[in-house]
């Protein structure tokens, strides 16, 4: 390979990227725009639940109960209800997404030391949501359960109430949050955030970069020139690369100095990963640039493919080990999974090149393996 | 008949021929690029078939290690009931070290810690402390294994609470418990399979009517055939209801196939409410985001900018109207930029048709946002076409 060639396929592209001002500008300023706006909105937190009680019973018991969930702060409340029938008109339009319904005879049932029964209605529509909904009404009504059975059975033995207690709860679970310790999700948000837009961001830069030439004729220039594929292809990576590499530092300069993310381990690795997994998005932009023939298409294949991998095989949401099968494969087969492990090890675990030397392994040989593959794919001589 | 009403007519029906012609056009032009139709099949087949098997926050078999300090009968029972399909007994940790060392790995994803007096405290009736270390760098799942663990070491200590009342003189029998019901609505069994289908299938749409549309505008303004089309007797208006028709056809007809040859067939996705109205709206849909992706072109000046600018639109459209994030949990300021989002009101519609079997009635607030969002935009877009060669 001349490098001489190379640099000069690259100083070529790099000046028509400054030509074009506004795109230049858009290089830039779209990662920057993407992490603000996810890293205020994409709060994984589910808070603010819409409810509303149906209270057949009308006693102290009852509002006490109610007012369990009313003083969560996952649980915006919106007062309460006539019956069920509102109940059920109200889930229907989405104005709320739960609503407690407590039976009648609430209060004289568990002071008589039965179950009162208790209805939570909750609209299913949004599973993921919906499951973490169930676990909060669940903590809620259990904490309310273990009150009342302690003062309940305090009374009836004469006991002070601490001993009760001490008896009904013999194993108690303490809960210890690691990395994380408030479970705050902007922390976990934003590493994440920075795969995610260098998943999508960098193959975009790249994808049109070849098909263009091919829809304007002016790939028979380098066709009919003495440059070698190899060379060629290089040259048209390097400058995609470098705006990626930029573009990195950038949004890790957001997440820890803007967000307050804590960055724990090694500055070192972490920009050696980052610049191999860029490598690897970038070098997918240029497959598809290759395959395919004209602009749009490259535009929308390299756009769908990101949005797909970004979201759904990356870990971002939800983790790549609940997956099922064929998508755990489809997972492996991109590099956000790996990154994933990357940028979270490296921001919140404190890991680093000991024991995630398997991903750089893969980046590596990843980057290689697809270019290698654009070099069997790219022809200069076209196919008559 | 009145000659002029006639002839009216009959250049209304020209009118709308020329529309027809180059609709189709459109659609040839994208069944013919290879690539691009392999893709529009792709979107509304296989790719639905693998969403429905992705993201679910649900805990399956995630993975847990002990540290038993005690070695008893009874710390075993309490770890054995750590059991799939929730949780999976990855084996036990010697030291506490350790056991860090494997959530940095990710080879565990909660260690429980069992104290040496666990047996013995149980038996003298005093408190026992069994310590959980979960990996929150996943805070919903994390929080999701916190609260599963906890109902397991409820579930486990009821027995023994049992013992402690009796022999305190209690009656364990007969004491006051609330029993809440939880009874989940429109989707019962919380089949994420539901969700997903028609969350990707409202994703794509959302991307293919955004893109497509801006990048076919974008193609012929840098080959100059948009200038040849001005100089013909079509009106811009005619150029973009082209644009906008093709695309509706497209997208109802790839629908219609996720729909009913794909999502209900394969994962018994409920269809609750009228048909036409679903298809209706979908059609509505797809001309408002292609309003959007034509009002996007006529501000680019070639693809790679189009490229750009979509990317920006389409990420926090699709992110942050309601599928992917809770509205709920988001800042007023955002809450109320996402308003704009077509995406924010279809999903209402969508789930509210299919699962709730939601009428207009119900659903008349999101689509009258729908077609405003669509007019406006499809207005500027209309303003700024001939303006755009300047």
């Amino acid at each position: 390979m001349n490098l001489a060639r190379v640099f000069a396929v690259a100083q070529r592209e790099w000046r028509e990227i400054l030509r074009d001002r506004i795109y230049f500008l858009l290089a830039f300023l779209l990662p920057v725009m993407l992490m603000l706006v996810f890293g205020y909105g994409m709060s994984q937190d589910i808070e603010n639940i819409a409810f509303a009680v149906v209270d057949e019973d009308r006693t102290p018991a009852s509002r006490d109960y109610a007012h369990q969930f009313i003083a969560s702060r996952y649980f915006a409340f919106k007062g309460y209800l006539p019956d069920a029938d509102a109940a059920d008109r109200l889930l229907a339009q989405r104005k709320l997404r739960v609503v407690i319904v407590i039976g009648p005879r609430f209060a004289e049932q568990l002071r008589t030391g039965r179950t009162a029964q208790v209805q939570t209605l909750i609209d299913g529509t949004f599973t993921t949501s919906t499951r973490t909904i169930q676990a909060y009404v669940e903590a809620i009504n259990q904490a309310a359960n273990a009150g009342i059975r302690t003062g309940y059975l305090a009374r009836r033995l004469g006991l002070p109430p601490e001993q009760v207690s001490r008896l009904m709860r013999p194993v108690v679970l303490e809960v210890r949050y690691l990395y994380n310790q408030e479970v705050r999700s902007i922390w976990s948000v934003a590493p994440g955030l920075i795969m995610l837009i260098l998943m999508l961001v960098p193959p975009l830069l790249m994808a049109l970069s070849v098909v263009r030439e091919k829809e304007t004729g002016a790939i028979y220039n380098v066709c009919s020139s003495t440059i070698t594929r190899a060379e060629y292809l290089a040259g048209k990576l390097l400058p995609s690369v470098s705006i990626s590499c930029v573009n990195a530092a950038i949004l890790w300069l957001l997440a820890t100095l803007y967000f307050g993310t804590l960055f724990k381990g090694s500055l070192l690795f972490f920009a050696v990963a980052t610049l191999l997994y860029i490598l690897c998005t970038t070098a997918l932009g240029l497959l598809i640039s290759l395959l395919v023939r004209t602009q749009q298409a490259a535009m929308i294949i390299s756009l769908v493919m990101s949005i797909i991998v970004a979201i759904q095989f990356s870990g971002l949401i939800t983790p790549v080990s609940a997956l099922s099968g064929g998508n755990y494969a489809i997972a492996h087969a991109f590099p956000a999974m790996y990154y994933n492990a990357v940028v979270k090890g490296a921001f919140l675990k404190a890991i680093g090149f000991e024991v995630l030397w398997p991903q750089l392994l893969v980046f590596a040989a990843y980057a290689i393996a697809v270019f290698f593959l654009c070099h069997l794919l790219f022809r200069k001589r076209t196919r008559t | 008949m009145n000659p002029s009403v006639k002839r009216t007519l009959a250049l209304a029906r020209v009118w709308l021929q020329q529309v027809a012609v180059l609709s189709m056009k459109e659609i040839k032009q994208l069944l013919r690029d290879r690539a691009l139709f392999i893709y529009t099949v792709y979107i509304f087949t296989a790719n639905i078939i693998i969403a429905a098997g992705g993201a679910s926050n649900e805990l399956r078999d995630s993975p847990v290690r002990v540290h038993d300090a005690d070695r008893s009968a009874e710390s075993r029972d309490l770890i054995y009931s750590f059991q799939p399909p929730r949780f999976r007994l990855a084996g036990e940790v010697d030291s506490p070290t350790e056991a860090l060392r494997l959530l940095d790995r990710g080879e565990a994803q909660m260690v429980l810690d069992i104290p040496a007096d666990f047996s013995a405290s149980l038996w003298r009736q005093q408190p026992t402390h069994v310590q959980a270390l979960i990996d929150t760098s996943q805070a919903n799942t994390g929080y999701l294994a916190s609260s599963y663990a906890a109902r397991i070491i409820a579930r486990y200590s009821e027995g023994w609470a049992e013992r402690n009342i009796i022999r305190a003189g209690g009656d364990p029998r007969h004491l006051p418990a609330i029993k809440n019901d939880l009874r989940v609505w429109y989707n019962a069994g919380l089949n994420d399979k539901w969700f997903n289908t028609i969350s990707e299938l409202l994703t794509m749409v959302t991307v293919a009517c955004i893109l497509l549309p801006a990048a076919a505008m974008i193609r012929e303004k840098e080959r100059g055939t948009l200038e040849q089309l001005l100089v013909s007797p079509l009106t811009p208006l005619q150029i973009m209801l082209s644009k906008l028709l093709s695309m509706m056809l497209v997208m109802l007809c790839g629908t219609a196939v996720a729909v009913f040859g794909i999502m209900m067939p394969l994962y018994s996705v409920p269809f609750v409410g009228s048909v036409p109205l679903f298809f209706l709206l979908t059609a509505l849909y797809a001309f408002t985001n292609a309003g959007l992706g034509l009002a996007a072109a006529t501000f680019a000046r070639n693809s790679a900018q189009v490229g750009l600018v979509v990317l920006l639109m389409v990420m926090p459209i699709v992110m942050l109207s309601g599928t992917w994030t809770p509205m709920e949990s988001m800042p007023a300021w955002l809450r109320a930029l996402m308003f704009f989002s077509p995406l924010r009101h279809f999903i209402e519609v969508a789930y509210g048709i299919l699962l709730r079997g939601a009428g207009i009635g119900v659903l008349w607030d999101s689509v009258l946002a729908m077609a405003a969002i669509g007019v406006a935009l499809f207005a500027l877009g209309l303003a700024r076409f001939r303006s755009q060669f300047a």
